[in-house]
């Protein structure tokens, strides 16, 4: 696929990843011998436009938050390339990696356990800036302040201690502390997965007032369909370590074109009792398969309701059979197109009820 | 006149000493290691030997037994004998004459107020004084002159060298110890740790059971000695790391008792820096046979008396018991050079050993085997011996104790070999040796058919000794279980021996009677002798002038010695 | 926090009452005898008299009551005499005397409190020294040749014997080499420098063999805690920072891995006071354990019960400081 493949604005993307693999080595008997490997991220592109939130959704295990964690390095990847602004990080070391990560930023699921339990918040907080500026110690101590302002946290507890706070307020710090050195790009992994949901709508809320205000780029990682509906600007769908599906929010969640994303848009609970009795709900058989040992052809193959002979046998490419809609599925391939009319799917009745 | 005297006992003394010109304090220090370190330098509170041979270094007896068993006069000037008129014919009382000139190592003169106030010291009520034995029977001690004490008994003492005599009853200074009587004796901590003495040395430092320093008397009565100017007395360890100290590495002069594999002590003697002492006092490993029955059934009255041995009472199987020994083996197996075999339970000193039963130096399977047929006990199906329904078979119980495990495996080897069948038993040696009246284990309750332990006795007089097989020393519930006839036996020529012994000054015809019951006891099987055992000490070559001996503590002569250069 | 540790100081009182006449009635009913050890050649009537004066004809209770007085008043007041020079201790308050040597318990454990702080004491500072860069190095390269390496020396320091390694140290530096002398000796006064030396080569053996095998065990506690803890999210949040390794590992990581490893140590401290029963008795130390295993053998049951009961007072002590430093290191732990 070409460069620009994926990108559907003219200016160049804040965040492009090409081909980006992440595989976990799995060593086995006495020796500790390297016997396979584990494809997290197995080969994955997409482009994140200033200002804008791209939700990143799939069943957990499916590699979304390894690949969060790898765009942001901190692991090293196994192939690929990743810039932001232009600027190549994917290969570069960790030391040189260094001045360059007060660009990016991360936002992470468990507030509990991200936070350094034997610091106070304004520690949490200000360690950054003690790395990365130059700042005095009053300067500091404003600065700390102001995020804490920002987040809406009462500046009284910034001599606590994380275990002190309630949930919503621990991330409320893990916020502040990624916005403490003016990032562009923060990877927001499930950031309210560990929440109430009383509280999640709150941190949603608090993090597209802060996009506003800062100008921030997200990557929205989660498993919450209808919570990404609500932020994305654009949606990628993850199954086994690969991108299925990507496509601006209003198409997506209109008209899925994988199997895969019509199953798990099945599965999202209408508000509305009438129409959620109306609805015919996917049910996907099977286990997801391993991802150290993924299937021949297409990865959704084994699980695929319309899976065809060709599937088992060629990994289909991803396409764009609607302008700035991807998707990677033989369905949608124009040489292997099964029988007429059958493209939108989600007309079509399925299995199940 | 007087230099001219003085300068010839100077001239004498220097043609005695070993080392040429030694003098006083110049060979610096002499490092002696126990592996057991001694808890007080009092031997009258601890009785331990550790204890004993430490405090011989400060304190002194009138008179030492040397390693031939002799007595020896130290405080005193002549050990006082029937002969020299020392002893009253009525053997009631001793005089003893002490040097003159002596002095305490804080400078002060030794008297005859200090041997009496050791007696007194001793015999306290409440003082728990653990050598009061020594002083049985002492009527009074009298004190007509600063240097002559009389000491007088209730009874006819036909040997009177139990008071004051050998490393057990060293004379105390009465000045230190004024205040130390009965039970104020254990509150005495620093007169404890660091006695006045007449001795060699004298302690500057005492820390129970790990060092003593101590340093040359300079009050000691010949003023040549000792050579060494201090002593480091260290305490602690075992006797393996104690012996490679001595012998491997050198860092000591001296290391006591060394209980140890024969083929350990060979192998660090093999390194050349010292070497082993061996010296055979009176202690004989033996195995003691249960005249009477102890069998539960009897309740409170099992082991007494009141019921004989169904079959150790038969002098065929007991003389087959020993027949089926070889003597030899066990001791080459168990003590090596620090070992003899005995056929005798008085084996020593010397002039007391008797030559009448060599027969058991020699093991005869056959001949025991024979005997046991001639007395009509025939093997049974199983192979145990069997007479009248009775069978052969016994419980053998010893101490625990690697040596002792190891030959009662032997010997029950060689009993079943002859058709007895025997059940081992070890008991742990604080409480078998512990006499607690209330434990069933003990070795004076003897709830065993045979058992094996060692014993000695103090001094070179065997009389109290081979009182111990008297009839009325038998342990029984009246006794609360005290007493020193294990095997309960009862036989009354043997007891008139006692007595004619406890009234027999001259000294050919005690050791005729001494000799009388020893061949009683073991031709009539009684105890079982197996091994003479010995002490076992190193000593660097270093360190010159060092007399093993074991009738008095193995320090005895430490004044003598020297270093070789 | 203060009143959390008034209230466990509280309690510790009657704990420790219990553990002190349970120790007093194991030590007692145990069948020994002081006099067991004594020739054969001694009579049993002298070792009868030998008994009543050590006061053990009195019954089990009286002599019970009597240590406690003794260890809880006179002993006290006898110490502020000793320090203070004041006469507060009565003539008939007396000590608690050792039965072996006759002299007061607390005397011989001051004598001996020295060669064991600094032996065992030592060892137990070298081994934590040791322990925390190894645990630290091999969590951080964990299955690395150093990790599997420092594994098995653990292991071997952890399961070999301090009497085997004790003896082969001997009979190589001592028997061989004859660089370090085999026997301790105690009364060595460290006054210039080279009777430092000295006091250096006689402890570098003994030192070593516990080192080894305190450390094997510190450096396994500390490499779990590190795991535990580097895999943990806020190390992700810390590098995320952009917060150097140096940092990440020693500041992040060390600190929070430290808060378990600090409390095992401090539970550790009461054994060094405890001597080692084994390494003292193999190169002559002769401090408290030493003190302990004689008194054991000897049957002198005055001291096994006042050294058995300080450990006791120890341990429960420092159990208290292991939990008031975990309060401390860990400001999610509270005692309020």
């Amino acid at each position: 696929m070409s460069e620009t493949a994926m990108s559907d604005r003219s200016p160049r993307p804040l965040v492009e990843i090409r081909d980006l693999r992440m595989h976990f080595p799995i060593h086995a008997g006495v020796l500790r011998r390297r016997v396979g490997a584990v494809r997290a991220v197995d080969g994955v592109s997409f482009d994140i436009h200033e200002g804008e939130t791209l939700g990143l959704v799939g069943e957990s295990g499916c590699g979304k938050s390894t690949c969060g964690r790898a765009i942001l390095r901190l692991y090293d990847i196994t192939s690929g390339s990743i810039r932001i602004e232009g600027d190549e990080i994917g290969t570069l070391g960790q030391d040189a990696l260094r001045p360059r990560r007060p660009r990016m930023q991360m936002v992470f699921q468990d507030p509990q356990a991200s936070l350094n339990p034997r610091m106070t918040v304004a520690r949490i907080i200000g360690e950054p800036l003690d790395e990365h500026t130059t700042l005095s110690r009053a300067e500091k101590r404003d600065r700390i302040y102001e995020l804490m302002d920002a987040v809406g946290l009462n500046r009284n507890f910034a001599n606590r201690y994380p275990h002190q706070f309630s949930g919503g307020q621990r991330q409320r710090i893990g916020i502040a502390r990624a916005l403490a050195l003016n990032p562009k790009f923060i990877v927001c992994d499930e950031p309210i997965a560990a929440l109430d949901v009383s509280i999640q709508a709150q941190v949603v809320n608090l993090l597209e007032d802060l996009q506003d205000r800062f100008g921030l780029t997200y990557l929205f990682i989660s498993h919450d369909l209808s919570m990404v509906r609500h932020i994305a600007d654009r949606v990628a769908v993850m199954y086994l370590g690969r991108v299925v599906e990507l496509a601006p929010r209003d198409s997506l969640y209109g008209a899925p074109l994988h199997p895969y994303t019509q199953a798990l848009l099945s599965a999202v609970p209408e508000p509305d009792p009438d129409l959620e009795a109306s609805r015919r709900h996917i049910i996907l058989k099977g286990d997801v398969p391993s991802p150290a040992n993924p299937p021949e052809g297409c990865n959704f193959c084994t699980r695929c309701p319309q899976a065809m002979p060709i599937c088992h046998r060629i990994d289909p490419e991803m396409r764009e059979p609607r302008p700035g809609h991807f998707a990677a599925c033989h369905l949608h391939d124009p040489d292997h197109i099964p029988t007429a009319g059958s493209t939108a799917a989600n007309d079509q009745p399925q299995q199940g009820e | 006149m007087r230099a001219k005297h003085a300068l010839l006992g100077a001239a004498a003394a220097l043609a005695l000493a070993p080392a040429a010109f030694a003098e006083r304090g110049s060979d610096g220090q002499v490092n002696i290691i126990y592996w057991q370190g001694p808890s007080t330098m009092n031997p009258y509170l601890s009785g331990g030997i550790k204890e004993l041979e430490a405090a011989s270094l400060s304190l002194e007896p009138l008179a030492r037994y040397d390693p031939d068993g002799n007595m020896v006069p130290f405080l005193a000037e002549t050990v006082p004998t029937l002969e020299n008129g020392g002893v009253s014919e009525d053997l009631k009382s001793v005089t003893w004459k002490i040097k003159p000139g002596l002095l305490w190592s804080d400078g002060t003169p030794v008297t005859s107020a200090d041997v009496r106030f050791t007696w007194q010291y001793c015999t306290a009520e409440g003082g728990g004084c653990s050598q009061s034995e020594k002083y049985n029977d002492v009527a009074d001690v009298e004190t007509p002159d600063e240097l002559t004490a009389i000491v007088r008994f209730s009874v006819p003492k036909p040997y009177p060298y139990g008071p004051f005599v050998g490393n057990q009853a060293p004379i105390l200074q009465a000045a230190q110890f004024a205040d130390c009587l009965g039970p104020k004796a254990p509150g005495c901590t620093s007169a404890n740790f660091m006695p006045v003495g007449t001795g060699p040395f004298i302690v500057t430092d005492f820390r129970p059971n790990d060092v003593i320093a101590l340093k040359a008397n300079e009050h000691y009565r010949d003023p040549e000695k000792p050579a060494f100017s201090t002593v480091n007395f260290k305490g602690g360890g075992d006797a393996m790391a104690a012996g490679r100290s001595v012998l491997e590495t050198g860092e000591y002069d001296f290391a006591w008792n060394l209980q140890l594999a024969p083929e350990v002590l060979d192998q660090m003697a093999a390194a050349g820096k010292g070497e082993v002492e061996v010296a055979f006092g009176t202690l004989v490993e033996r195995i003691m046979v249960n005249f009477t029955d102890p069998d539960p059934k009897w309740g409170e009255r099992r082991a007494t008396a009141d019921h004989p041995h169904p079959f150790l009472t038969d002098k065929a199987v007991r003389q087959a018991l020993s027949m089926a020994i070889d003597r030899d083996l066990l001791t080459e197996i168990g003590y090596g050079q620090a070992g003899r075999t005995t056929c005798n339970v008085l084996a020593a000193p010397e002039i007391y050993a008797s030559e009448a039963n060599e027969g058991c130096l020699v093991q005869d399977i056959e001949g025991a085997k024979a005997l046991l047929d001639q007395a009509g006990w025939v093997p049974g199906p199983d192979g145990v011996r069997q007479k009248d329904g009775m069978r052969l078979s016994m419980l053998f119980q010893s101490s625990t104790n690697a040596v002792r495990q190891d030959f009662q495996a032997l010997i029950k080897q060689w009993w079943s070999e002859i058709g007895v069948e025997s059940e081992l038993r070890n008991v742990d040696a604080s409480v078998f040796f512990g006499g607690d009246p209330g434990s069933p284990d003990t070795f004076q309750k003897f709830y065993a058919d045979v058992e094996m332990y060692a014993n000695s006795f103090d001094g070179t007089d065997p009389e109290a000794y081979m009182a111990n097989w008297e009839c009325k020393q038998a342990p029984r519930p009246e006794t609360q279980w005290q007493g020193n006839n294990m095997p309960r036996y009862c036989n009354a020529a043997y007891d008139a021996l006692v007595a004619e012994m406890a009234k027999t000054g001259k000294m050919d015809e005690r050791i005729a009677l001494a000799k009388k019951m020893n061949d009683i006891l073991m031709q009539d099987y009684v105890i079982l002798p197996l091994v003479h055992r010995g002490r076992v000490s190193a000593r660097a070559t270093s360190l010159g002038g060092f007399v093993m001996n074991a009738w008095d503590s193995e320090l005895w002569n430490a004044a003598d010695w020297y270093r070789v250069k | 926090m203060f009143t959390y540790t008034i209230r466990r100081l509280l309690i510790a009182i009657p704990t420790l009452l219990v553990i002190s006449l349970i120790i007093f009635l194991v030590v007692t009913l145990a069948p020994s005898d002081p006099t067991a050890n004594l020739p054969l050649s001694i009579p049993s009537e002298v070792r009868a008299q030998m008994r009543e004066a050590l006061g053990l004809n009195e019954p089990i209770l009286v002599r019970y009551l009597l240590w406690l007085r003794q260890f809880f008043l006179y002993e006290p007041l006898h110490m502020l005499d000793q320090a203070f020079g004041l006469s507060l201790a009565g003539e008939d308050m007396q000590r608690i005397l050792s039965w072996q040597t006759r002299s007061p318990v607390a005397d011989l454990i001051v004598q001996r409190l020295p060669q064991t702080l600094w032996v065992v004491g030592t060892s137990y500072v070298v081994g934590v020294l040791i322990a925390l860069p190894i645990g630290i190095a091999s969590a951080y390269r964990q299955y690395s040749w150093f990790d599997q390496i420092g594994t098995f020396v653990s292991m071997v320091g952890f399961s070999v014997p301090t009497f085997f390694t004790g003896v082969l140290l001997i009979v190589i530096f001592s028997v061989h080499l004859g660089w370090f002398p085999s026997i301790y000796d105690t009364t060595l006064r460290v006054t210039d420098l080279s009777t430092f030396w000295l006091q250096i080569k006689q402890m570098i053996m003994p030192v070593a063999v516990l080192a080894l095998y305190n450390a094997a065990q510190i450096s396994r506690f500390m490499r779990a805690s590190m795991l535990d803890n580097l895999n943990q999210d806020y190390v992700r949040t810390a590098r995320a920072k952009g917060m150097t390794e140096r940092v990440v590992v020693l500041l992040h990581v060390l600190r929070n891995s430290m808060i378990p490893v600090v409390t095992v140590i401090a539970l550790g401290v009461p054994t060094v006071f405890g001597g080692a029963i084994i390494t003292e008795q193999v190169f002559k130390v002769n401090g408290i354990g030493q003190l302990l295993i004689i008194a054991i053998q000897g049957g002198d049951v005055p001291t096994v019960q006042t050294l058995t009961f300080i450990f006791a007072v120890l341990i429960v002590l420092f159990n208290l400081i292991a939990d008031v430093l975990y309060g401390l290191l860990d400001p999610r732990i509270r005692y309020d």
